[in-house]
Order: structure tokens, then C-alpha cells, then sequence
């Protein structure tokens, strides 16, 4: 008797997010085209520079193909029939959350997400997208006190259009991928974060991203700026409905340092996976990237994927200034049908660079789950390190954990390392805790959170604990 | 030490049980009242581990027939984790290794579970720590041993103390020690056996399913049984294990043939 | 980087021009020269958006104007060794073993039968036509690469072939030998090895001209059978290696492959073994060494088909000048392989801060009860190790000299005596383009002595 059978009949935890808002939302006609591009832009009044790049990259868009990558299978995306944009018919940005339609602060209350005075959480500063429309952002004024600017994109480019030219676009060109194209193209709303020199954001910083309409594309578009000796912590969630169809998540996500500065990204994502059939769930395309403009600059990617049904995403750092730092610490899990192409790459560019790659994935059902590691090392690397490793954790014999790290070194005097190795969760270890009194789910998620605790050890706390909830409840059902 | 009117701890009738489709015990009785050290001997396939394993509820094993009783409760019917809280302890001839969970974590949560069943209060990190040190001396463990994860990098002869300790935190009535001598060397078996011998007390009854004698030489039994073919042979006193020691198990075999033509 | 890419159009006019220019089909391999010729010219060629071929640029290959072998179309009878003959390929190294007087010492030319006028061992025969139509591309089409650029290449031209039988519980000891000149040598090798057969091949490629060595070697190991292969091809700057090396495995055999190249302008080895039930170990040694604007590849692929399997693989790379090496090694354990225990490391040594590195561990795991595990580094010589040797007064040069000698020893040390006279490490570095002398230590910054005009 294998451990799936074993388990026998625990019930699949329902994706208790998967309810949908109904709110007037205003949407423009499906499909994609240079008038479209040109509509989103006047819909949010934006400066002619920003029309511009917008315009540049659906050109750029138009001569480039999709990527095929032989580890995914996925039926070919439609671009023509999807919806470019919608926004909960309240206009402008709230001057006060007693303004925000009230159905929209208690999605966020279901969510976990409290935006009201009284209930928000107070060392967590929120931005709160709803369909790719950033509706609030707290403690904007107590952030602002301190040099911090933390506002919607579309906010910052009327009221900082000299920060937002000067800096999107510049780790993450649009012409980067077949994606970043799309997205530079028809984003709609994302966060901005600018942190001014010497200052340590005094709150942690948050975007909560929540998809509600079935058929619209989300494109988000997120900047994060930390000037000379700044640092700031930053965390992604998001969440979306269950519906049948697939969604088409296609993001960006630029980061930059300067000397001495430091920004911690942290990711728990929780998207709809698709049923245990492999029915609906989100396509999830991300570009993610840090420049490590400055010496000893230092940018550290924390994520726990759980979600979506197709996920293709490598945060990676290029890491130009010397002795600057890149770290990737990341659980992936995946079950039923899900796969996931991820991992991360790591640019050594400038002289005595470090970088750090945990990766830890969690194969369960009949999910594909690979990790997909680039290190480069430039010849200006000198003094260069590398350290990488991969743990695949199978559960049940027909999931699969892929593993291709790939490895380019151009200078002698780096070093790169590399480790990876398999293991399973097995009848035996989950008969020996029980043996001991431990309850079977307790004892799932004992070895589960051993396997991974290198990196939730790297999460901001308030994400550590959910992260451990999640990936349990993400696993019942699975081991049986 | 046999006393008549001790409380019958474990009671176990007919019991018939298979792995996958292979039969391997054939009707076991056996009676444990508490205060008991009784010794299991046998070759190997005689069904001895899987008279362990079948107690602690091994998911590969299913019991076809006769019944179990527990402190006049069946026992059959409560899963491996609620056996373990209600006090039946397994000590593994082989304790798997886990790799990424904390020995002294996965320790602490056992004694809380242990604990909540008995009515009394789960020990907070610091507490534990103060009670787990205390018991490492049972075993003579280097608190060193904590900071592993389970049974990694451990020893045989560590694993097995391991083992105990958890006899000494967990605190049950019934204690089944699968082989618990194999693999150890003289240093390491005296201390197993002493700390055994320590934990077992009037209120509680010792199962040592064992392979050779040396252990029973640390450890006086009340009862020895001789086990063969998945049924208990023969049952017998502390003398019947000198006798196997010399005559070895061939006996054994006419006893089975004989049973099986009358 | 001084070298031009070549293009999918190059290379495909290449291709027809050299399938123009081949001989009309002959001999035992007529048929499969026909249908490889149909195969190569439908075929797409191998370019950098293919991402097997990524970091092998085929650009050498291309400039070769190859003649096919004057031996191809002569069909002049073999030259096979005298059973005890110590031939004057390659300087025997002082106190090695020679290969003893048992064994079967073949010349490979491409151009004729390997077999003519040679007399078989005991337990060695040759395989007759019918058997010949089974067994051969059996092993190929079982690991998946009948079809590949490189083997179509070879079914295209290759006219002779070596085929042979070893009989079941026989220990045989075989020699290939293969220096090509200026010229396009086809290799085409098929070897059955019945139940607990037990065969040592050494073999040896070299190159002394301007030319490119392809070869296909299959081997079929039934229960029980053992191969010990040592391989070692030392070629020159100008000169190409294609060489797949397909090998089945029936459960209980053993195969150990050890495979050491150097000095070829352009090389691509590419070992593809598959367990085809499990239960069989299989040992993988590898030594590749670039300098100059060399590049050499190791593409290998490890497929379990059934449980109990045993892996262990280690490949080696020492990089030098503007030279690149790449190494792939995939590792498939599917479903059905459960209780594999695989292990697979590669460790490159990089000397020059103009030589490249791309290095890529592949594992595709399925089963669940599995151990595998892989690791990579990649460094120059350890100055831990560089200033120990100094403080025990040995000079710099030769400190470094004898690291690197360390690091391709733990291959080269794997071979089997016979081979291991073919390749001295000295010969391996010095002989075939790369220095052995004063190398890149780091304290004394760019290399300044290297021959070769880094």
C-alpha cells in the first residue's frame, strides 16, 4: 500500500477565495491593437512619454513570437480574445477609504486584507489592486513623512513623472521577452515604491493583487527604487476567483539599488490552480528582475508559489556593482495538474559579486514541477561566488521534479557550486511520527516545513506562519 | 515481576494478520499485565517485527482476524497516532531517518500530545527543554543530538537511544521493543538495556521482541514465548532462553511439524 | 571572439555539398548509406537556436573542405596488428602494461573491412547478414538518437563496419585504432555482448590532419555482460570529432565508459546509455580539455527503464586559453524506475579568463523512491591547495602543473591500462594544443606564457 493510498479520502481543502465580487466594472471591448494601446493610455490621462513607450513596445510586440518552452504544454493563448481593461467604475483614487465603495473594502476584509482604520494592520503598509486598479494605499501620509513614496504607478506617473521616466523600463527593457513586451504595452496598475537616501522604510510595504473578472488579462507593472543606503521590505500577495477558464497573468516587476541599499521582495501567491482536473487557473507569466546598480547593493527574492496552473517565472539580479549580493529563496509546490517552469537567474556582472539560490520544490499529483537555474559569470567577475541548491521533494510516483541549472562561467578566479538532490515523503517517516502521536496532517506538515525551512527562515514573519498553512492545506488531498 | 491480580494491560486473541497477500501471523495470544517484562524469540520470518508492527497500526499490515485490547479498549480501532497518545510505544528495529525535522522539535510535539491526552498542560519550549535534558541522562545522549534532525547521521547504536529517550518522555504502559539489541555494541546495549530497566515500573509492561539472549541477561524477563511461523510456539520462563541459547531453533521445526499433523 | 558563427545556411550547404561528393553506396552498409543520405539532406541541421546545440558553434566543421577518405572508395584490406605487436601509435608510457598478447588489435579506417584477413579469438565472431539486419541501429533507436544530425551524418557516409559477437561467459580484450589525416573518416561500430560476456575495449581517435572523425559505436549487453570502454581521442586544432556512443543494458550488466578528449578543434561526444529494466550499474567517467579557441562538448543522456538502476557519473573539464567547454549531462527516471540511486558530478577547472564554461546537470525524476542527487562546480586551482605545495618548496609552476595533473588524474586513472598508455597527461595537455606549464594562479594575474597567443 503506497502513501496515497493510505491517506484515502481527505477532502481537497477548498480554495476558499474563489468568490467573485459583483461590482459595476467598466471594460473596454475584447482584443489588442495600436487604438486599444492608445484608449487604456487617455483612460488614465497619461503624459505623453508614457504613450510613447507604451507604443514602442506593441510595436516591439508585433515582431516577436511566443515562446515555446518544451517543459510546458499549454494550448496556445488568444490574444484577440481578451480584455485589456477594467475598472471598478469608481474613478479617482479615493482621497479617504470612507469614499471606496464599500463592497470593495469588504473583499479585502474576506481577504484577509483589512483596509479600514480600525482593522488594518498596523506594520503593514497596503496598496490594494482590484483588477489591475490600485483602489487604496494606507498609511501613505506616515510613509510620506519619511521621504517614502508608495502609491499606484498610475498615481506616480501625474505626481513623480520624472521618477517613473527615469527608471521604468531600464532593468526590464520592453523588447527583454515576448511578456515584458505585452506588458509594457497595456499595463494597467501596479505599485511604485521609492525610498529616498538613508532611509530604512520604517513599515513593511505590501501589494495585494486581486483578480475578479473572468476574462481580463492582468498586466501589472511594479518599480521599486531604493536610493543610496536605502532598504525596504516588500511583499506581493494575490489571490483570484475560481472560474473555468484560464487567465492570462502577465506582470513586471523592476527593481533597482544603488550603493549600499537593500530590497527584499517577498512573494506568497496563492492564485487558483485549476481544479483537481486541471480545469481553469491562471497562466502566470512574470519577469521579474533586479539590477544591483550600486556596490554593495543587495537584492533578496523570498517566494512560496502554491498556485496557478502554468507558472514561468525567474526573479533574477544582475548584479553589476561590486561586491553587490543576489539571493532567490523559493518553494514551489505543485499538485494535480500544475506545472511550473521557475527558477531564477543570476548575472554576475561586476567584481567579488555573491549570489545565493535555494530553491526547494514540492511535486505532488500528477504536477511537473521544474527548476530552471541560470549563473553566469561574466569576465569582469572577478572574486565572483556562486552557491545553488536544488531539493525536489516527490510525493506519490506521478509527479515530476525537473531540475536544469545551468551554469556559464567566463572567469577563472569565481566559483560556482551547484548541489541538488531528491527525496520523498514517505510512508515510513509519516508512520514514525505518528507512531509517536503526531496526527497524520501535523506530521505532513512537520516534513514539509523541514524540507523548506531554509527558506521560510528568509520570510518577513507574518509570511513565514501563512506560508507553512499554505502549503499544508495546499497538500492535502495529495498525499492520498 | 508477576503479580496475578495486576491489571491486564494488553490482551491479544486469535490475532491473524497479512502483508500485501502473504500471511504471516496465524492466531498470536498473548497476555500483558502490568509490571510484566515479557521476551518474544524467534527466528527471523517468524512474525515478530510484525507482531510489533501490527500493534502500532503499520498501514502496510491488515489484521484478518482476532482482536486487541488495550486497557479494555480495542485497540485495532484507534489509528497509530491516537495508540502512541493513549500509551503503546513502538521502538523500531530500523528508526527511519528524517531529514529537515528537528529532532528536538518532533520530540517536544509528541510529548505535548502525549501529555494533553493525560489531562495535563502542553510544556512550552523552555519547559521542555528543561525536562528533555533531564531525561537525555536516562540514555547518556549528548545534548548535541537536539539539534539534528531525526535519527540523521545517527549511529545505530544512537538511533536505538533515541528511541528510548522518547520512552522516557512519551511515559507509556505498554513498551514494544522491535530488536532493540541489534547492532549494538556491549557499551551501547548495557545502556539501552539500563535505561529499559529504569523506565519499566509496576504500572507498566515491557514487550522485548529480541533475537538473541544477550539482552535478557541485562533484562530478567518474567515470560519468555517462543514465536514461529506467526503463532507463539511455546511459552516458558527466564530458562527458556538458555535452552534456545544452546539447543538452538531446530527443535522449533519438529514442534511446528507435529502441530501441524495433529 | 575570433570565430565566425556559422549559419543554418552554411551548414546546409555544406551537408549537400559533401553528400555530392560522397561515393555511390557500397559495401555491407549500402542500404543504411542510402536512406542516411535521403535522412541528412531533409534534416535540419544543428544551429544555436536548437537548445541541444546552443553553446557548440559547428563553424570548424563548416570550413572543413573534406574529401571523403581515399580509403572510403579503395576498399584496401586491413591492416591488422600482429597479436603481440607494439605498434608505433602512440609512446608507450614507461612501465605501463602493453595490451596483452590476447588481444585483438583492429584498424579502423573507414574505407575498409576492419575484419579482412584477421583471424577471431575465441569467443569473438562476426555477425551475419540477418543478424546485422536486427541488431544494427537496435541500440541507436533504444536511446533515442537514430536520428540524430550527427548519426545521420554517419549512416550517410560510412561504408564498412565492425560488428561483433562476444560469446557468453567469454572475456575478450579488443584494440580500436583510428588516426585519421585530412580526410572525412566514418566509424560505424556494433557490439553484441551475449549473457556475462565480458569485453575491454580500448580505443583510440586521433586526428593528424585537417579532417572530421565521425563515429557510431552501438553496444547491446545482455544479462550479466560487462563492458569496460575506455575511450581516448586526441585530435589537433583543425580537426572535428562527432562520436555517439549508444549502449543498452539488460539487467545485472556493468558498463564503466571513461571517455578522455583533447586538442580537436571541435568536439562532440555524446554517451547515451539506457537501462532498459533497470537493475544495472552503469559508471561514467569523463575528461575533456580545451585551449586555443577549442571547443569541446559532452552531451550524455542516462535513461532508466525499470527499478533498481545505479548511476555514477563523474565528468572533468579543464579550460584554458579561449577555449569552451560544455557539458550536458541528462538523467531520466521515469515512473516505473523506482529505487534508482543515481549520482552525477561535474567539476570544471577554468585557467584562462577567455575560456568558457557552460556546464548543465539535466534531471527529469518521476519515481519517488528514488536517490539522486547531482553537483557542479566550477573554479580555477585552489590557492589553499597552490600556497601548501609552495610551503613545501615547490616553485609556483610547477605547483599549478601538478594541481592540474590531479584533476585529470581521478579520470585518467579510471582507464583501462591499455588505453591509459595512450595518454600521458602530459601528451594531453602539451601535445594537442594546451599548456602545461605555468598556469593561471591567483596571484600572478593574466596568463603571459601560454604558447598558443591567448
Amino acid at each position: 500500500m503506497t502513501t496515497a493510498a493510505s491517506v484515502g479520502d481527505l477532502v481537497s481543502q477548498p480554495y476558499k477565495y474563489g468568490f467573485v465580487t459583483d461590482i459595476e466594472t467598466e471594460k473596454i471591448p475584447k482584443g489588442l491593437s495600436e487604438d486599444v494601446v492608445r484608449l487604456i493610455s487617455s483612460k488614465k490621462d497619461e503624459p505623453a512619454f508614457l504613450l510613447d513607450f507604451r507604443l514602442r513596445a506593441y510595436r516591439q510586440w508585433l515582431q516577436m513570437e511566443t515562446p515555446d518552452w518544451a517543459a510546458l504544454g499549454y494550448p496556445t493563448i488568444d490574444f484577440q480574445n481578451i480584455i485589456y481593461y477594467a475598472a471598478p467604475k469608481q474613478r479617482d483614487k479615493k482621497a479617504s477609504l470612507d469614499e471606496v465603495d464599500p463592497k470593495l473594502l469588504e473583499t479585502f476584509d474576506k481577504l484577509g486584507i483589512p483596509l479600514s482604520e480600525q482593522k488594518r494592520l498596523t506594520n503593514v503598509a497596503v496598496d490594494a489592486v482590484f483588477d489591475s486598479v490600485s483602489i487604496a494605499t494606507t498609511y501613505k501620509e506616515k510613509l510620506a513623512e519619511h521621504g517614502v513614496i508608495f502609491c499606484s504607478i498610475s498615481e506616480a506617473v501625474k505626481e513623480h513623472p520624472e521618477l517613473i521616466e527615469r527608471y521604468l523600463g531600464t532593468v526590464v527593457p520592453s523588447n527583454d521577452n515576448y511578456y515584458s513586451a505585452l506588458n509594457s504595452a497595456v499595463f494597467s496598475d501596479g505599485s511604485f515604491v521609492f525610498i529616498p537616501k538613508g532611509v530604512e522604510c520604517p513599515m513593511e510595504l505590501s501589494t495585494y493583487f486581486r483578480i475578479n473578472s473572468g476574462d481580463t488579462g492582468q498586466f501589472e507593472r511594479t518599480l521599486i527604487v531604493a536610493e543610496e543606503g536605502a532598504s525596504v521590505s516588500y511583499l506581493e500577495g494575490c489571490t483570484a476567483p475560481m472560474f473555468d477558464t484560464n487567465q492570462l497573468h502577465a506582470a513586471v516587476v523592476e527593481l533597482v539599488v544603488l550603493d549600499d541599499a537593500s530590497i527584499k521582495y517577498s512573494t506568497v501567491q496563492n492564485w487558483y490552480a485549476g481544479d483537481e482536473h486541471g480545469v481553469g487557473g491562471i497562466y502566470n507569466f512574470v519577469t521579474k528582475r533586479g539590477h544591483c546598480r550600486g556596490d554593495r547593493s543587495k537584492i533578496s527574492w523570498t517566494q512560496v508559489e502554491t498556485g496557478s496552473a502554468i507558472t514561468w517565472k525567474y526573479p533574477s539580479c544582475v548584479l553589476q556593482g561590486a561586491d553587490s549580493v543576489g539571493e532567490f529563496y523559493s518553494v514551489a509546490l505543485t499538485n494535480n495538474y500544475q506545472q511550473a517552469d521557475t527558477g531564477s537567474k543570476m548575472v554576475h556582472v561586476g567584481p567579488r559579486t555573491r549570489s545565493t539560490i535555494v530553491s526547494k520544490g514540492i511535486s505532488a499529483g500528477h504536477s511537473a514541477n521544474s527548476y530552471r537555474g541560470l549563473v553566469q559569470i561574466g569576465p569582469k567577475a572577478v572574486g565572483a561566488r556562486n552557491y545553488s541548491q536544488c531539493d525536489s521533494m516527490l510525493i506519490g510516483d506521478q509527479a515530476a521534479a525537473n531540475t536544469y541549472p545551468y551554469i556559464r562561467s567566463q572567469q577563472p578566479l569565481a566559483s560556482v557550486e551547484h548541489e541538488a538532490s531528491t527525496c520523498r515523503m514517505s510512508e515510513d517517516q509519516l508512520f514514525y511520527l505518528q507512531s509517536r502521536g503526531i496526527a497524520f496532517e501535523e506530521a505532513v506538515s512537520m516534513m514539509v516545513s523541514g524540507f523548506c525551512r531554509d527558506v521560510f527562515n528568509q520570510l518577513p514573519m507574518e509570511f513565514a506562519a501563512e506560508a507553512d498553512k499554505l502549503l499544508a492545506l495546499k497538500l492535502e488531498g495529495s498525499v492520498g | 515481576m508477576i503479580r496475578p491480580d495486576a491489571d491486564v494491560l494488553l490482551e491479544i486473541s486469535g490475532l491473524h494478520a497479512r502483508v500485501e497477500d502473504k500471511v504471516i501471523l496465524n492466531g498470536v495470544d498473548l497476555t500483558l499485565r502490568a509490571g510484566e517484562i515479557h521476551a518474544v524469540m524467534g527466528r527471523n520470518g517468524s512474525g515478530k517485527s510484525t507482531l510489533s508492527k501490527v500493534l502500532a497500526g503499520h498501514p502496510a499490515y491488515t489484521v484478518t482476524a482476532g482482536t486487541v485490547t488495550y486497557r479494555g479498549q480495542n485497540l485495532l480501532e484507534l489509528s497509530p497516532e491516537e495508540r502512541a497518545r493513549v500509551g503503546v510505544f513502538l521502538g523500531f528495529q530500523y528508526p527511519v531517518e528524517i531529514p529537515g525535522v528537528s529532532n528536538l522539535e518532533f520530540l517536544r510535539v509528541a510529548t505535548n500530545a502525549r501529555r494533553v491526552q493525560l489531562g495535563q498542560e502542553e510544556l512550552d519550549t523552555f519547559a521542555f527543554e528543561d525536562l528533555v535534558h533531564e531525561r537525555l541522562k536516562v540514555v547518556q545522549m549528548d545534548p548535541a543530538f537536539l539539534d539534528r534532525s531525526v535519527n540523521e547521521g545517527f549511529s545505530g547504536g544512537e538511533k536505538k537511544r533515541n528511541e528510548i529517550l522518547q520512552m522516557a518522555l512519551l511515559e507509556p504502559l505498554v513498551a514494544i521493543l522491535d530488536e532493540t539489541d541489534s547492532g549494538l555494541d556491549i557499551d551501547a546495549l548495557r545502556i539501552v538495556a539500563a535505561g529499559v530497566s529504569q523506565l519499566a515500573t509496576a504500572d507498566t509492561t515491557t514487550l522485548l521482541i529480541t533475537h538473541y539472549q544477550r539482552l535478557l541477561e541485562a533484562i530478567t524477563p518474567d515470560f519468555v514465548h517462543v514465536m514461529a511461523a506467526g503463532r507463539i510456539l511455546r511459552t516458558g520462563g527466564r530458562e527458556l532462553a538458555l535452552e534456545l541459547e544452546e539447543r538452538g531453533y531446530d527443535w522449533v521445526d519438529q514442534e511446528l511439524a507435529a502441530l501441524e499433523l495433529g | 571572439m575570433g570565430m565566425s558563427t556559422v549559419s543554418a545556411k552554411s551548414l546546409a550547404s555544406w551537408t549537400s555539398d559533401l553528400l555530392a561528393r560522397l561515393p555511390a553506396p557500397s559495401g555491407p552498409l549500402a542500404a543504411v548509406q542510402g536512406r542516411g543520405r535521403g535522412a541528412l539532406a531533409a534534416l535540419q541541421g544543428p544551429s544555436r537556436r536548437q537548445e541541444a546545440w546552443r553553446f557548440t558553434d559547428l563553424a570548424l566543421l563548416v570550413g572543413l573542405n573534406l574529401n571523403p577518405s581515399a580509403a572510403l572508395s579503395s576498399g584496401s584490406a586491413a591492416d591488422g596488428f600482429a597479436a603481440d605487436g607494439a605498434g608505433t601509435d602512440g609512446a608507450a608510457l614507461p612501465g605501463t602494461s602493453q595490451s596483452g598478447p590476447d588481444t585483438l588489435r583492429l584498424k579502423l579506417d573507414g574505407g575498409s573491412d576492419p575484419l579482412a584477413g584477421v583471424v577471431l579469438p575465441a569467443g569473438v565472431s562476426p555477425l551475419s547478414e540477418s543478424e546485422l539486419v536486427l541488431a544494427l541501429g537496435h541500440t541507436l533507436a533504444a536511446t533515442g538518437c537514430e536520428q540524430h544530425w550527427p548519426v545521420e551524418l554517419n549512416h550517410a557516409s560510412a561504408s564498412q563496419l565492425l560488428a561483433l559477437r562476444i560469446a557468453s561467459r567469454s572475456q575478450v580484450s579488443l584494440e580500436l585504432v583510428s588516426d585519421a589525416a585530412a580526410e572525412l573518416r566514418p566509424l560505424r561500430v556494433l557490439l553484441i555482448l551475449e549473457e556475462k560476456a565480458q569485453l575491454q575495449l580500448c580505443q583510440r581517435l586521433t586526428a593528424t590532419g585537417a579532417g572530421l572523425t565521425s563515429l557510431v559505436l552501438e553496444a547491446h549487453l545482455g544479462r550479466g555482460a560487462r563492458l569496460e570502454h575506455g575511450l581516448v581521442a586526441l585530435g589537433q586544432p583543425d580537426a572535428a570529432l562527432l562520436a555517439h556512443l549508444a549502449l543498452e543494458q539488460e539487467p545485472e550488466s556493468h558498463v564503466s565508459l571513461v571517455a578522455v578528449s583533447a586538442g580537436w578543434g571541435v568536439s562532440r561526444l555524446e554517451p547515451r546509455i539506457v537501462q532498459v529494466d533497470g537493475s544495472a550499474t552503469t559508471t561514467l567517467r569523463g575528461l575533456q580539455v580545451v585551449a586555443g579557441d577549442q571547443i569541446a562538448d559532452t552531451h550524455s543522456h542516462m535513461a532508466f527503464g525499470g527499478p533498481e538502476g545505479q548511476l555514477d557519473q563523474l565528468h572533468k573539464a579543464v579550460a584554458d586559453g579561449r577555449g569552451r567547454s560544455v557539458f550536458n549531462g541528462a538523467v531520466r527516471v521515469p515512473r516505473a524506475a523506482q529505487r534508482t540511486n543515481a549520482a552525477q558530478l561535474s567539476r570544471s577547472l577554468l585557467l584562462s579568463d577567455r575560456a568558457r564554461i557552460d556546464t548543465k546537470p539535466e534531471l527529469e525524476i518521476v519515481a519517488d523512491d528514488v536517490r539522486c542527487a547531482h553537483g557542479a562546480t566550477v573554479s580555477c586551482l585552489q590557492l589553499d591547495e597552490l600556497f601548501y605545495l609552495q610551503s613545501r618548496g615547490i616553485a609556483a609552476d610547477q605547483a599549478s602543473a601538478l594541481l592540474k595533473r590531479a584533476f585529470c588524474e581521478e579520470v585518467l586513472r579510471e582507464l583501462p591500462a591499455a588505453a591509459r598508455r595512450w595518454c600521458s597527461f602530459e601528451s594531453l595537455l602539451a601535445a594537442h594544443g594546451a599548456d602545461a606549464g605555468p598556469a593561471t594562479a591567483v596571484e600572478s594575474g593574466r596568463d603571459d606564457l601560454e604558447g598558443e597567443g591567448a
